[in-house]
């Protein structure tokens, strides 16, 4: 598709709701080997109310209010520091979106933006501190090169979620600097970020619906 | 561990259900004892939330009340409320002319009023924060935005509640705090450790001859820990660092803040402000308001800290204000 409507904004949700579904327990082991289990948790919560209260509101909402709905209902479902730092993200992305009837490359370079943006205010990490701002802001840059070029958007996207995975396994090397996984500094070395790998998997399953 | 106690799991719980029984005037929203508000809300006021884990009381939430605090979110023992709570309380506290959050500096803390304010935002709320940071120990100058938030935060409380009270903007509101704040400065000591309910043993060990000058109220690490010295030196070693980076002049006024960790009798606190009170007198400043008792704890721990505030003419008149609330009264006789 060459841009996300509303309507599909809403299918999407769904698509991110299956998908942290099926990553769950992938995304609790990953956590837990330094943090405290509770990401998969946490995110599958997060995306299923989310995704119940989006298609709830409908496409009449508008992309804008869409994601502003999820972004405060994941803060609510979802009180971690991950679903808080995710919620600010969609709350951002709202922001950024407001007025725009539909998502395509340039709109999609916003949200992200914005997004990481967003992220990188809340949890006030730099890059390289291993976490999820390691993989948005390459996220971000990729679309907005894309954007530049005039790509359209699933072509974009595609680039986004590649170099989002360049991006997740360059997280292997890193020490972590924030949240409980600091205090194993050394030992999260050859770990992928668990926080990173969320990124991730939201951009690349975005690339996948856009490819459909 | 010796407490008393139902089942642990509930005793944050238990805690706020002995509170509001007690303290008609507290009550809580959106079915959540743990966002606590005032029961007597005043129209067109700022409203001020304070927020922050449980085992410290009377901070946070018995400030709220008459000339303080409007509105309190509750966490369990050492740890964060909800953004969500936050932004409930917040909500509730609105009274059109936009809401203060004065909290400590802990990066729990910070994210969910964050995000609190980020959702009161989109509801059109008004939110300023103001940050406590009083605590020398945990940062040298310069590196003060590291510093956690500690028994000082009572003067900012203070301070802004009177400033509200009195029907002041939210952009005064805010200066007068974040004036407060800045003008304030703690030491702390622990002589034992806190023990954490749901965890029932000691959070760290301490000699039974030791000291840690520096730690803060859930046990962190201070700046050095070493036998137990008279109460003088103690008060001598503490208010050394907090002279360092104050500039008194001669007759400059202070409120002074003694506070015990929970586990210290009133008895010690007062032989420890004997010093306090000796060591501003040497500098000829006034000790102008003098607050001796609990304001922050760290549950059963034994120790001490001193607060003190700088103050300037505005600070003075709204420390001075009456304020009535179930944790802090304090009535002006004519």
């Amino acid at each position: 598709m060459d841009a996300i409507k509303a309507s599909d904004l809403i299918r999407l949700f769904e698509t991110w709701q299956s998908l942290f579904a099926e990553q769950r327990d992938f995304l609790i082991s990953l956590d837990g080997k330094v943090g405290d289990s509770d990401l998969g948790i946490t995110m599958s919560k997060a995306f299923a109310a989310a995704a119940e209260v989006v298609a709830a509101e409908g496409e009449g909402a508008g992309i804008s209010k869409l994601l502003r709905t999820a972004g405060a209902t994941m803060a609510r479902t979802a009180p971690s520091t991950m679903g808080t730092l995710t919620a600010t993200g969609f709350l951002r992305a709202s922001k950024a979106t407001e007025g725009a009837d539909v998502l395509g490359t340039g709109e999609a370079a916003a949200f992200w933006r914005a997004f990481r943006d967003g992220v990188a205010e809340r949890g006030k990490a730099k890059l390289g501190d291993k976490t999820l701002l390691d993989v948005l802001d390459p996220i971000a840059v990729a679309l907005e090169t894309a954007a530049g070029s005039g790509e359209p958007l699933a072509k974009a996207l595609a680039a986004a979620s590649d170099a989002a995975e360049r991006a997740l396994e360059a997280t292997k090397s890193m020490l972590a600097q924030h949240g409980k996984a600091a205090a194993f500094q050394e030992k999260t070395i050859g770990l992928q970020d668990a926080g990173a790998t969320v990124g991730y998997f939201l951009v690349r399953s975005m690339a996948e619906f856009a490819d459909s | 561990m010796k407490k008393f106690l139902n089942d642990p799991v509930n005793f944050v719980d238990e805690m706020l259900e002995g509170i509001y029984g007690a303290h008609k005037e507290l009550t809580y929203v959106a079915d959540d004892k743990r966002c606590m508000v005032t029961a007597k809300p005043k129209a067109g006021k700022v409203g001020i939330a304070t927020g922050g884990g449980s085992g410290h009381l009377p901070l946070f939430l018995g400030y709220v009340g008459d000339g303080m605090l409007d509105g309190a979110a509750v966490g369990g023992v050492f740890q964060s409320p909800s953004a969500e709570q936050m932004y409930q309380v917040t909500k509730q506290i609105d009274q059109g002319a936009g809401v203060l959050f004065i909290y400590g500096n802990y990066s729990g803390d910070i994210i969910n009023f964050d995000m609190a304010a980020e959702l009161a935002d989109l509801d059109g709320i008004q939110v300023k924060q103001v940050v406590g940071n009083d605590d020398v120990a945990s940062s040298v100058v310069g590196e003060e935005h590291k510093r956690r938030g500690v028994a000082g935060i009572f003067f900012v409380y203070k301070a802004a509640g009177a400033a509200a009270a009195e029907g002041l903007s939210l952009d005064e509101v805010t200066r007068i705090a974040d004036k407060a704040r800045s003008r304030t400065r703690t030491m702390g000591v622990a002589l034992s450790s806190c023990v954490v309910p749901e965890i029932g043993h000691a959070t760290f060990s301490i000699g039974e001859d030791e000291m840690e000058i520096g730690m803060g109220i859930h046990g962190e690490p201070g700046i050095s820990r070493k036998k137990l010295a008279p109460a003088d030196k103690v008060i001598d070693e503490m208010m050394e660092r907090i002279f360092a980076e104050t500039d008194y002049k001669q007759d400059d006024n202070v409120a002074v803040l003694v506070n015990g960790l929970g586990g210290t009798p009133l008895e010690e606190l007062y032989i420890l402000f004997r010093r306090v009170a000796q060591l501003l007198d040497q500098r000829g400043v006034k000790a102008k308001h003098v607050w001796v008792g609990e304001f922050a704890t760290s549950m059963e721990m034994a120790g001490a800290s001193v607060s003190v505030l700088h103050l300037d003419e505005e600070l003075d008149r709204l420390v001075a204000a009456p304020a009535n609330t179930p944790f802090f009264k304090h009535c002006i006789l004519r």
